[in-house]
């Protein structure tokens, strides 16, 4: 079997990006890639993003040294995640776009909420900030932008929804996806030696908390 | 042996040596804002590089000495006294025991370092000292200081009085030059972005600055596919304005991300502050290499295992 070509562009003067395509393959390429020398090794939704030291040579070399990598790379087998279930609360304070939300979804918020609980949702990626899980799964059919203007503060726990995509917020911060609920169980503990509780390739039900 | 806080300004943190090789789980790197000033301020006192030093925003704020103690300020402009007499920034300063230090609110420039000679006490947590408030990482308990709070100082030393030599010191500005590469969703033209005008709004911290001016028409940029972003990245929000990535930014976006600082200039954003004016200077990724070898080289004549 001949390894995948993949396409790489730079990414700013001390990165590069390996246009690999969604899925579970950005996680194997990332895993491949992290016995080399990359200061940072960051997957995105479609590609994989290395951070190389420009003191130690030029965008050239590690773009040569990157397509080594490449062609010696083989996609394993997908490893199993662990399953979740998330307690929430939906709208209210929780959920400040839940009702605007559904509206301009035409549906009540009852009907918006019962996508998110009757959805088996999958973790895709963790980034944005520490523990923000972003779970595909979401009815793609829904159109849902992020806010014009981000919001400044968003609680711990957040649900926040995008075209396909729940987005948990683990920490208190800054968010540009409309917000219709709140996980009640901490999803980051900077204490622990595993501080977060969800990771790519797991699995999350969400359910409501009376 | 410690120095006390009285007032931290805007905000004040301890930072340290970034947080490495953790982007992937949403960790950004955290430390100095301006890397440059802090590395003098604690040359200055004879640390390295990357110890630990207070990062002071905006002002006013003020310490006092429970110890003498040999110190530096470096980075903003600002008017400081110690026990009412006027000190000067770069260069190493003494305090005597009880002495009280107070910088005025900053005349330009956005953060000012103040290190001590010893090992200022932080938690150090996923490997780094440096505090990021999101998290509450690293630092003085994961927070930023508070008037009252006592910072430990240990194997405290006499280092030699020294200055910053004349070309590594920070000119006063309100007027920012930052050279940059096109980003990965950069448009086919960039010569307009490059002609533009930036004014800093009120949005501005250490994740990043909010850009007014014109920027280039982006239609459908609500839903990208969300990719990494560092540092110096330039992303252009569905509000139609430009945000910069500072230190404590988002390790991955899905706004386009039209341009990026080159490595050499981004210690420079963290000193941009909200009504400065910024342009950047569009150059090719074999410009962006050859600036970075000529900042290190000038920085390697005086300040030694730093790296931008």
């Amino acid at each position: 079997m001949t390894a995948p070509r993949f396409p790489v562009m730079p990414c700013g003067d001390d990165a590069l990006r390996v246009l690999c395509g969604a899925g579970p393959v950005r996680h194997a390429l990332a895993r491949h890639l992290r016995s080399g020398d990359w200061i940072d090794i960051v997957p995105g939704k479609t590609d994989v993003t290395v951070v190389f030291d420009p003191h130690a040579g030029s965008q050239t070399l590690f773009f040569a040294a990157l397509e080594t990598e490449l062609a010696r790379f083989q996609p394993g087998a997908r490893s199993s995640g662990k399953t979740h279930r998330l307690p929430a609360h939906f709208g209210g304070d929780d959920g400040p776009d839940l009702a605007r939300l559904a509206a301009d979804l035409s549906l009540s918020p009852t009907a918006l909420i019962d996508q998110i609980l009757n959805t088996p949702l999958h973790v895709d990626m963790i980034g944005f900030t520490p523990g923000f899980a972003y779970l595909t799964g979401l009815d793609p059919t829904l159109e849902i932008n992020r806010l014009a203007s981000p919001r400044v503060r968003v609680p711990a726990g957040s649900i926040g929804l995008i075209t396909g995509q729940v987005g948990l917020y683990a920490l208190e911060g800054p968010g540009g996806w409309p917000l219709i609920g709140r996980v009640t169980t901490p999803l980051f503990d900077p204490s622990t030696d595993d501080p977060f509780r969800l990771a790519p390739g797991d699995r999350v039900t969400i359910f409501a908390e009376p | 042996m410690s120095l006390i806080v009285l007032a931290p300004g805007v905000q004040a943190t301890l930072q340290a040596a970034p947080r490495e090789r953790l982007r992937h789980l949403g960790i950004p790197s955290a430390g100095p804002a301006d890397a440059v000033s802090m590395a003098i301020a604690n040359r200055l006192v004879g640390n390295a590089p990357h110890a630990v030093a207070i990062e002071i925003t905006h002002g006013p704020a003020a310490f006092q000495f429970e110890t003498p103690l040999h110190f530096a300020l470096c980075g903003a402009v600002a008017t400081a006294t110690l026990d009412g007499e006027p000190v000067e920034h770069d260069q190493t300063l003494i305090a005597n025991r009880g002495a009280t230090l107070s910088i005025s609110p900053f005349q330009s420039g956005a953060r000012l370092y103040l290190a001590v000679s010893g090992t200022l006490a932080a938690q150090i947590d996923l490997g780094s000292a440096s505090t990021y408030l999101p998290a509450a990482l690293g630092g003085h308990y994961g927070r930023a200081l508070k008037p009252g709070d006592s910072l430990e100082v240990s194997d405290v030393f006499t280092p030699p009085i020294i200055r910053t030599p004349i070309n590594l010191q920070n000119p006063p500005t309100h007027s920012f030059i930052l050279r940059a590469v096109p980003g990965p969703d950069a448009p086919e033209e960039m010569h307009t972005l490059a002609q533009t005008d930036f004014t800093i709004t009120h949005r501005a911290s250490r994740m990043g600055l909010e850009l007014e001016g014109a920027l280039p028409d982006m239609p459908s940029h609500q839903n990208r596919p969300s990719a990494s972003v560092l540092p110096g990245a330039m992303q252009i929000t569905p509000s139609g304005r430009g945000f910069l990535l500072g230190p404590d930014a988002q390790t991955t976006g899905g706004y386009p991300h039209l341009l990026q600082v080159i490595r050499a200039d981004r210690h420079l954003i963290g000193q941009i502050r909200p009504g400065d004016r910024l342009r950047f200077l569009m150059r090719d990724q074999a410009k962006a290499e050859a600036a970075l070898a000529a900042k290190q080289g000038l920085l390697d004549t005086w300040l030694e295992g730093f790296r931008l």
